[in-house]
């Protein structure tokens, strides 16, 4: 139930001391890179530069690979990591130095963290126990968070003598009652097995309707990602990439880095492909074939001013149908997923994945070792130049 | 339904057929299959066997009338029965050696058992790691004090020209002997105990307390708990199960204090106080005219009281809580 604003955060891990006296004997070496991650002088940078405005009862997701400064983010805004520099504003409040509980926010940890003596109840009524609220309403608020989640059976339980599944329900639970402005969730999903995954992630949308609070939800699972969030922001080695909704990001990843990271199986890339101009149509050759861009392509290469350069093409796997006239590949891997067929194809040296739908279609042609003729839309491929920014 | 039941029944002979047989020989796979882990243990079994278990063959002096250099059983053993144990009973020492042990161990207890355990929590709760490293280090400083060295320091500070008594002159007090006093020694031999064995004692409960999760610290931050709401609410359920465990040993060791310091500390002034069943032992066993016999029977009696009360700490334990040593 509250607006939150981002500005320009950043987030610094000090050096320990013993570090700091290896770096200074050593003398001035060039900076070094740890995953990528810069490594300064103050120590570890895990996040910078992250401005975001988050609309009341939004859900956000964070999403990127692991170590890009996910979790660092929604413990800054926890409280939890103290903030090394920019604002943090939940509502029209400055929160960079207000204590964790003064927050108004609320966290479900990946790892549960109950309380392994308490009771599920004693579990979800700690933090109303805390504030000193009377016992009548916290039974009455334990029980209604208790019966949203399905869990009231087990409330006399210990979490030891509940499943994965019955514990992260309870550390919902326990983040729920206390009814937050925000609520955090720390890849809450993911010590779950496949199935149940998708059945908690099924809850968690329905939670959502039956709860008034602004979601900021960390995972490095896309389809999480895409499935829940109204808006997903993609990072990266702690820089924010893109943020936008699911369908921006599938339909326009800003860079390459995007591209790759959204969409499962990953986007097809093929790297120096002449982009040439004529008469003010752009065409573009792949594989050895000269295609023409639409209009709108057109339009939006002339508005940037590119010129002729090399750039990669991306198109993906599910935009690609087989086509008598088209590139010729031989099959490496089919992978038969039912409705859909994985075809890894290998296309002059290219390893190139198409994903068509089996309806209708001759599977037995389609084995290991025979040859295929793909095509795709042009209108549905992405150009990125040489800087891996999306051109189109 | 029935024939399901029968399921398992019928089935565990096969098993047993299928994994090797009779009894022996599965006895004989297992021996070999763990026979690295037997070696490994086995000069521990060999020295409890020689030092802790062998000698209990010497408990039987306890109902015989031994002199030195007499055989344990042999042509001349003179067999007396439990007259040892009631001339012990019947001893005019007996109530007064049975209280002054009883007090100077529980008053122990008391304040040393809770001590180490706060002091963990408290280490364990500081912000600084470093301080907190340094501390332990320090408080773990006078557990290598030999007691001879401790108890010479303690006449040092509390001797009647000692550190103490030439402040309280200095003021214009009186001088003490407070090893003259009775009322002295237990708190002379209690505090000094603990003050040399809090923080060794703690290392336990710190280690204890390393393993909490930290993601319930945090949980516990954003449920809006103190800093001490945090330690009783997480660290403490934690070492909870440790707690027990040392609670039961140290009941059964209650009555079991050594004798080593007791003697170091005792002078005529102190003795009514400080005269305990251990140094009884010694002094029964050892000085003077000895009477092993005796002295072995009023130790057998002692350890018989703490064998009962480790069982009743147990039992209590495992009634009470989820925590026993057995
Ligand atoms: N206490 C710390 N001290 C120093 N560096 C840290 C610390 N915590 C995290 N980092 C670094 O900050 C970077 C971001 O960490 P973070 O935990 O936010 O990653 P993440 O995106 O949550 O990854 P994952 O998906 O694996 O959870 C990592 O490279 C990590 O090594
Ligand atoms: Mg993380």
């Amino acid at each position: 139930m509250a607006s939150l604003t981002l500005k320009d955060i950043k987030k610094v891990y000090p050096n320990s001391e013993e570090k700091k006296s290896k770096k200074k004997k050593k003398g001035d070496e060039p900076e070094k890179q740890k995953a990528n991650l810069q490594i300064t002088d103050e120590g570890v940078v895990a996040v910078q530069q992250f401005s975001l405005d988050i609309a009341d009862k939004e859900f956000i997701v964070l999403v990127g690979p692991s170590g890009c400064g996910k979790s660092t983010t929604l413990r800054m805004i926890a409280g939890l990591e103290e903030i090394s520099s920019g604002e943090l504003y939940i509502g029209d409040r400055l929160v960079n130095d207000v204590a964790p509980k003064d927050r108004d926010i609320a966290m479900v940890f990946q790892s549960y963290a109950l309380y392994p003596h308490m009771t599920v109840y004693d579990n979800m009524a700690f933090s109303l126990k805390l504030k000193k609220t009377p016992k009548a309403e916290i039974d009455k608020k334990v029980r209604e968070a208790a019966e949203i989640l399905d869990i009231t059976q087990y409330l006399d339980r210990k979490p030891k003598a509940l499943s994965g599944g019955q514990r992260q329900r309870v550390a919902i639970g326990r983040a729920i009652v206390r009814e937050p402005k925000v609520l955090l969730m720390d890849e809450p999903l993911s010590n779950l097995d496949a199935k149940l995954r998708n059945q908690m992630r099924a809850e968690i949308i329905k939670l959502r309707q039956k709860i008034n609070t602004t979601f900021i939800y960390v995972t490095h699972d896309q389809t999480e990602a895409m499935t829940l969030g109204d808006r997903i922001v993609i990072m990266k080695d702690g820089f924010i990439q893109q943020i936008g909704t699911p369908q921006e990001v599938f339909n326009h990843p800003i860079n390459l880095f995007v591209a790759g990271f959204i969409g499962t199986p990953q986007m097809n890339f093929f790297e120096n492909c002449a982009l040439s101009v004529d008469a003010g149509k752009y065409s573009v050759e792949v594989l050895g074939k000269k295609i023409a861009l639409t209009e709108g392509q057109n339009k939006a290469l002339a508005a940037k001013g590119v010129k002729p350069c090399s750039v990669t093409l991306g198109i993906r796997p599910v935009h690609m149908q087989l086509d008598e006239g088209g590139f010729t590949g031989k099959i490496d891997v089919s992978e038969m997923m039912g409705s859909e067929l994985h075809l890894h194809m290998n296309v002059q040296g290219n390893d190139v994945v198409a994903v068509i739908p089996t309806a209708g279609l001759d599977v037995s042609a389609h084995s290991i070792g025979k040859s295929v003729n793909f095509s795709f839309n042009p209108a549905l491929c992405h150009l990125f130049g040489e800087d891996g920014n999306n051109l189109l | 339904m029935q024939k399901v039941k029968d399921g398992p029944g019928s089935q565990a002979p096969a098993n047993a057929v299928q994994k090797g047989g009779s009894k022996s020989a599965r006895a004989w796979r297992r021996l070999r299959d763990n026979h690295p882990f037997l070696i490994m243990i086995f000069p521990a079994v060999l020295v409890v066997f020689l030092f802790n278990y062998l000698p209990i063959y010497g408990v039987l002096i306890a109902f015989q009338d031994f002199m030195p250099g007499d055989q344990i059983i042999g042509e001349y053993t003179r067999w007396i029965g439990f007259q040892n144990f009631t001339r012990f009973f019947t001893d005019v020492q007996f109530w007064p050696l049975m209280k002054n042990t009883f007090l100077l161990c529980i008053y122990g207890f008391i304040i040393g058992f809770p001590l180490p355990i706060i002091i963990a929590l408290m280490l364990n709760a500081m912000k600084s790691k470093r301080m907190s490293k340094a501390l332990q280090t320090i408080f773990n400083g006078p557990h290598f004090i030999s007691l001879v060295v401790l108890v010479g320091m303690l006449t040092l500070f509390f001797g009647r020209y000692g550190l103490v008594n030439n402040i309280a002159a200095h003021f214009g007090g009186e001088r003490v002997s407070y090893f003259l006093e009775s009322k002295a020694f237990r708190p002379l031999y209690i505090l000094s105990s603990n003050w040399q064995d809090f923080g060794w004692s703690s290392i336990i409960y710190i280690a204890a307390l390393s393993n909490v999760d930290l993601g319930q610290h945090e949980a516990a931050i954003l449920d809006g708990a103190s800093r001490f709401q945090r330690v009783i609410h997480v660290d403490l359920p934690a070492i909870m199960p440790m707690i027990s465990v040392m609670l039961i040993m140290s009941i059964g060791g209650l009555m079991g204090v050594g004798y080593e310091k007791v003697l170091l500390m005792m002078t005529d002034g102190n003795l009514e106080v400080s005269e305990i069943i251990a140094t009884y032992v010694y002094k029964q066993g050892l000085t003077g005219v000895p009477n092993q016999s005796y002295a072995t029977a009023i130790g057998l009696f002692n350890s018989i009281i703490n064998v009962i009360l480790l069982i009743i700490a147990n039992t209590t334990s495992k009634k009470f809580s989820e925590n026993s040593l057995w």
